[in-house]
Order: structure tokens, then C-alpha cells, then sequence
């Protein structure tokens, strides 16, 4: 691949990134404004009963909330674009200082949770594949079935009653103990019963796809020569079969961040976990404007780029993909310019 | 005496499906000599394709071996384990298969292809390489080192047919297995590939056993023919006996469809399917397609008749009590005339 296509590459990708990002900013903000509620109740609290009309005013004005919705957008977006996305009203901080806290605990969470997801779901799908139709595919099948009916926060409500209450085991809620915000064993303490709900929750779901799409692998032809050559099973099911999936799995993973992103939202209110899904149910409620626009556009802007990601890890993994695009050699080492 | 490359007594396979059994080789008995090119021939879902495969038990979970014997180099593999097979598999015998396009795998270049067969002989990356490289120029693929870094769709279909040839090579089996190795391929190219078969015989002393629907591929290459009908083995005998002195009406009518047979009149096909296997007729399976049945053919199953010390025929008609029928016109075939091919 030459320079002037990747750098094309480069620019259709930013482009198709910021259209989406303008219309989801858009968007977001339209539908917050017409929700019923008056954002200056979570900045003053009580006091906004008290205020005089002028009052009012005067502080709808300090905290741009008066004029047209549209105009409201427009100052939003002139002082995002510059890097400003405004106070946020319940924290009374810049929005920005109040996600920092709150950013780094939903990574872990969702970073841990969706890596776990993945490998185990590969690994019990290639189990379900090698061994097609047998009891252990079966039995694979029907227990992952049945916990990936089961509602997320109902599990989580069991677990806490196992290993926090009765068994005092876990920690049940927030992201470290008091004063152990460093510790990082002490972290993944208490993301290890969220965690276990979030596996429950997603990982049949991925099994069962990546398990088809093996299952489809292993009938095709070049399995019979891989067999012949005398490679285990084992082998034939990781080097070939497996490897000939990988774009699928890498897509699927793409596709899958903001399904992940989402359960660790619903996780994260039944363990009380401050992370970005807790804040940002709170910041709907409190019509906290401000901090809401800024979650709901780093979540897309993720989103979009783990979508950007996956096709570039894709045409790393299959350099069939990269033929195709048109090229005009099929050494490996052309296509990486080695 | 040195074991044979591969004996298959009496062997009786089916498939398991919804419907019933499914009896697809139904008691084939056959021997392959060392440093012999045996073709089995036949039409689809005459069980060909299913006995080579059982060899290197590479059949799905629901085909199963219900009685008779494989023996490979003198060792029984009837009922080998997958691990025992995986150990076989490349080593004692080895497989290619009949679409080109779709053997070899897809996103690994040819040379790992075959470094990951010759990983069985312990050699180091030096001798990998260069004997990757001769492999390669053995099946006749020039430019081999640069090749080695290529993916499978930079070759065409005779290219990587030969690659697929070079990758089942790489181990050093004794027995190749060939399922319609060249049914795929255009006729020039068959003839490449068949004739680089008979040279990988004649230099390393291969055994072969090559199945085909194509008689003109058994003519070209095989020093005997099997026929195979319904999962029997109807007629065996060495390629001469076969097209110069067919016994079984099937053969008869296999060589009358022929074009070459033909020559200028109109081909003579066989009437009628092959019968059902799932319940397979009593006596001859083809004896209500075979214009010279006689009632006992309806019955009882003929065994097979010694016609010579190499040719056998399964069909009454060479018992001593049958009518004398002489075969038809349609199904002589003229000496073979290599120059004119």
C-alpha cells in the first residue's frame, strides 16, 4: 500500500468520524433540551424556588441556557469545538474534571470484562466446534443459553448476596476500599463480582457466533489436505480454522464495544461502581446538559473507532482483504512493505 | 514378504442419517502392489470417493466401518484411534483431493503450507526451506523460491493442484490417495498432472490409488481398473483386461458411453439411476439396468469370477450354466493409440 492511499485513507476515515460525531452531538442535544425538567433545580437546588424572575434569568443566561435551542447548540458547539464543554451543573466543575474521576474505573471495568468475554468465548467456541454435535457441544449450548436469558441485574443481586452478604468474600460496591485508590489488587477486587456478570451476561451470545462460524470453517475443503498432512485436531482447529476466522471474530469484537460499553452501565448501578454509565444516568436525571453531551460523545467517538480499528486489524490479519482493495502483488512481504 | 501398501478386505462402510443406513461400500474387497497406480472408477455415489477416504478415516463422525478390514503397510487400521491416524496421516498415506480451488488454505502462504508437513521429519529451517523448494520443483511449479512466499490465490487451479500434490509429498508416505484429482482441471492439465503422478511413481516407487468417474484418466495412467457399482466392486483386472476384455455388462456400458468408443456414432448411455442405497435391491444392484440380466441376477448377488489370475467379474453371466453373450459392438474399444492422444 502507498503513501498518497493510506493518507487518503487517512482523511476519508476523520471525515466520516467528525460528520458522525456533529450529527450524535446534535442529536443528543435536541432531545435533552425538550426533556422535561429544569437543569438550573440540579445547579441551585432548592434555592431556584426562591429566586425572583430576574434572578432566574440572569443565572439561565450565566449558564447558557436561555435563547432557542438551536442557539444554545451553536454557543455548545463554538466552545466545544475550541476544547470547552462547559461547567457541569451538579458538580458545579468543568464537565471535563468531573469525567477524569470517573473514566479510568469504566475502562477497567469494561476493559477486563470485554478481553474476558472474548477469550473465554473463543475458547468455548473452538471446544463446541472440535467436538460438532457431541454432549460437550451440546451441554455448552444449553448452559450458556440459559445464564444468557438470565436478567443481568438479577444475577447481580444473587452474587452480592452469595459473596458479599453471606459470605463476606467480595467487596459489593464502589471501585477501591477508602484509601486504597492506588491499589490496584485491591481495584480488581471489587471489579471481580461485576465482571463475573458482565461474562454471564455476553459471552453465549459470542460463543455461539464465533462456534457457527468455525463450525462453517471446519467444512470447508482445505481442512481434508491440513488433516492429511497429519496435524492433530487441535492444530487443524487453531492454525487453519480459527485463523480463517479471525476477521469475523475481530469484527464481531468491533461491533460488540458498545454492547459491552452498555452492560457495564446496568452493572455499574447494581454495584453502585462509579464509572461513566452511573454518571451518566445521574446527569439525565439531573439534567446535567453539559456533563451528559461530553459522556455521550466520548462514548461514540469509541465506538467509531474501534469500528476504524477492527478494519485495519482486519486486513492485517487476512491480506486477502488487501488484494482485493487492488493490488497488484500477493507476496506477504510486498503487501507489508518489508 | 514386505507388507502391502494397502489391503481393504471385505469392508462394508455406512452412513447413519436420519432416513436409515445408508450402506455406501458394501463389501469391497482390494489389494494395492507396491509401486502400482490402481484407478477405481465408477459413477457418483458409487461409494469411490467414500472408500478413499476411509483409508485415512477422514469421513464424517456418522460414516462408520461395520465389518472387514484396512490394513495400510501391513498395520490394521480398522478401528484406529484419531491419534493413531494423525500419526499415519502424511507419513504412511497421504490424500489430494478433487477441487483445486478450494485444498489449500486460504491465508497461508504455499511455503508454511508445506513447512508445516515437513515438520514431521525434524529438519532444520535450512533443510525445511530447501526441501520445501525441491518439492516444489518435483510437481513441476517453477520459480519454487520465490513461490514459497505466495498466497494460494496467486496460483491457478492446475498450479495449485500441484502445490496440494507437493504438500501431501512433503512427509514421504508410501500410498497416495488421489479422490478425482483432475476432474477440476482442463484436459491439458489433466494430462500434466497424470503424467507427473506416473513420474512420482517411477522415481520414488509411490503406490497410487486414484478414483475417478473419468475412464479416459483410468486409460491414461491406471496399470489396473477397478470398477465399482452401488459400493461393490463389480470388476478388477489390469487396464488392458479392462478395455480390451471387459466380462460385466456395467463395464460394457461404462465404455460404450464413451466418445472415444463412439467414434463417429452416437454414444450409447446407460438407461436408468443407480438404485437407492439406503435399501439397496436384492442380487445385482444393476440388474434392472442390465439388458442381459438373467432371472438369478434378480436374486442372488453373483461373487466374483476368476475371468484370469488378474481379472475378476461380478456377474452370473461368466457362470458356466449362463447363456453365452458376446459383448456389445458399441463397448470395443481399438488398441490404444498413444500418438494420437
Amino acid at each position: 500500500m502507498t503513501k498518497g492511499v493510506l493518507g487518503r485513507q487517512i482523511v476519508k476515515n476523520l471525515l466520516v468520524f467528525l460528520v458522525a460525531m456533529f450529527i450524535l452531538s446534535f442529536a443528543v442535544f435536541f432531545i435533552a433540551s425538550y426533556a422535561p425538567g429544569d437543569p438550573l433545580q440540579s445547579f441551585y437546588g432548592e434555592r431556584v424556588e426562591q429566586m425572583s424572575a430576574e434572578e432566574h434569568e440572569a443565572a439561565r443566561h450565566r449558564l447558557g441556557l436561555d435563547g432557542p435551542v438551536y442557539v444554545q447548540y451553536g454557543h455548545w458547539l463554538a466552545n466545544a469545538a475550541t476544547g470547552d464543554f462547559g461547567l457541569s451543573f451538579k458538580y458545579k466543575e468543568p464537565a471535563i474534571d468531573v469525567i477524569q474521576a470517573f473514566i479510568g474505573n469504566t475502562l477497567l471495568l469494561g476493559g477486563v470484562s470485554y478481553l474476558l468475554v472474548f477469550l473465554l468465548a473463543t475458547v468455548l467456541a473452538l471446544c463446541c466446534a472440535m467436538y460438532e454435535g457431541t454432549k460437550i457441544d451440546r451441554a455448552i449450548a444449553h448452559v450458556g443459553t440459559i445464564l444468557y436469558y438470565l436478567p443481568g441485574f438479577w444475577i447481580g443481586l444473587v452474587l452480592l448476596l452469595i459473596f458479599n452478604v453471606n459470605l463476606g468474600w467480595l467487596p459489593g460496591s464502589g471501585a477501591y476500599s477508602p484509601g486504597h485508590a492506588g491499589d490496584i489488587l485491591d481495584r480488581l477486587e471489587h471489579i471481580i463480582l461485576p465482571v463475573i456478570v458482565m461474562i454471564i451476561g455476553h459471552l453465549w451470545y459470542y460463543t455461539y457466533m464465533i462456534r457457527n462460524k468455525l463450525v462453517e470453517e471446519a467444512r470447508q475443503d482445505y481442512v481434508l489436505l491440513a488433516k492429511t498432512k497429519g496435524l492433530t485436531r487441535m492444530q487443524v482447529a487453531v492454525r487453519h480454522c480459527l485463523k480463517n476466522t479471525a476477521p469475523t471474530i475481530v469484527s464481531i469484537m468491533a461491533i460488540s464495544v458498545n454492547h459491552i460499553l452498555g452492560g457495564t452501565y446496568v452493572v455499574e448501578a447494581v454495584f453502585s461502581y462509579p464509572g461513566l454509565g452511573k454518571l451518566a444516568i445521574d446527569s439525565a436525571k439531573y439534567h446535567d446538559y453539559n456533563l451528559l453531551m461530553l459522556i455521550v460523545l466520548l462514548t461514540g467517538a469509541f465506538i467509531i473507532f474501534s469500528g476504524l480499528l477492527a478494519q485495519t486489524i482486519n486486513a492485517w490479519i487476512d491480506p486477502r482483504l488487501k488484494v482485493k482493495g487492488g493490488g497488484t502483488s500477493w507476496t506477504i512481504r510486498q503487501l507489508f512493505g518489508r | 514378504m514386505e507388507p502391502k501398501p494397502l489391503e481393504i478386505d471385505n469392508l462394508e462402510l455406512s452412513f447413519t442419517t436420519p432416513y436409515g443406513e445408508v450402506k455406501a461400500v458394501r463389501g469391497v474387497s482390494l489389494t494395492l502392489e507396491p509401486g502400482e497406480i490402481l484407478v477405481l472408477a465408477g459413477e457418483s455415489g458409487c461409494g469411490k470417493s467414500v472408500l478413499c477416504k476411509s483409508v485415512l478415516k477422514l469421513l464424517p463422525r456418522y460414516a462408520r466401518i461395520k465389518s472387514g478390514s484396512i490394513r495400510l503397510c501391513g498395520r490394521d487400521i480398522t478401528h484406529a484411534s484419531e491419534a493413531e491416524m494423525t500419526k499415519i496421516r502424511g507419513t504412511e498415506a497421504a490424500m489430494v483431493f478433487q477441487n483445486p480451488l478450494t485444498t489449500l488454505m486460504p491465508s497461508m502462504t504455499i511455503g508454511a503450507q508445506i513447512r508445516e508437513a515437513l515438520r514431521r521429519r525434524h529438519l532444520t529451517p535450512e533443510e525445511e526451506e530447501a526441501e520445501s523448494i525441491r518439492l516444489l520443483e518435483s510437481v513441476g511449479i517453477t520459480e519454487a523460491r520465490q513461490r514459497l512466499s505466495q498466497l494460494p490465490l496467486a496460483f491457478s487451479g492446475g498450479m495449485r493442484q500441484r502445490c496440494a500434490l507437493a504438500i501431501a509429498l512433503a512427509a514421504q508416505p508410501k500410498v497416495l490417495l488421489a479422490d478425482e484429482p483432475t476432474t477440476a482441471l482442463d484436459g491439458t492439465i489433466q494430462i500434466q498432472i497424470l503424467d507427473r503422478l506416473k513420474k512420482l511413481r517411477d522415481e520414488r516407487g509411490l503406490s497410487i490409488l486414484l478414483v475417478t468417474h473419468d475412464l479416459g484418466v483410468a486409460a491414461h495412467i491406471a496399470d489396473r481398473v477397478g470398477i465399482l457399482y452401488a459400493g461393490r466392486l463389480v470388476e478388477i483386472g489390469t487396464a488392458e483386461e479392462i478395455f480390451y476384455d471387459p466380462r460385466h455388462p456395467y463395464t460394457w456400458g461404462l465404455l460404450s458411453s464413451l466418445p472415444a468408443a463412439a467414434r463417429g456414432k452416437r454414444l450409447t448411455p446407460i438407461d436408468g439411476m443407480p438404485p437407492d442405497l439406503l435399501a439397496p435391491p436384492p442380487g445385482d444392484a444393476f440388474a434392472s439396468r442390465n439388458p442381459y440380466a438373467i432371472a438369478i441376477d434378480y436374486e442372488k448377488q453373483p461373487p466374483l469370477f476368476d475371468v484370469s489370475s488378474t481379472h475378476k467379474a461380478a456377474t452370473w453371466l461368466l457362470d458356466p450354466r449362463a447363456p453365452k453373450i458376446t459383448p456389445p459392438e458399441s463397448a470395443r474399444i481399438e488398441p490404444f493409440d498413444s500418438t494420437k492422444s
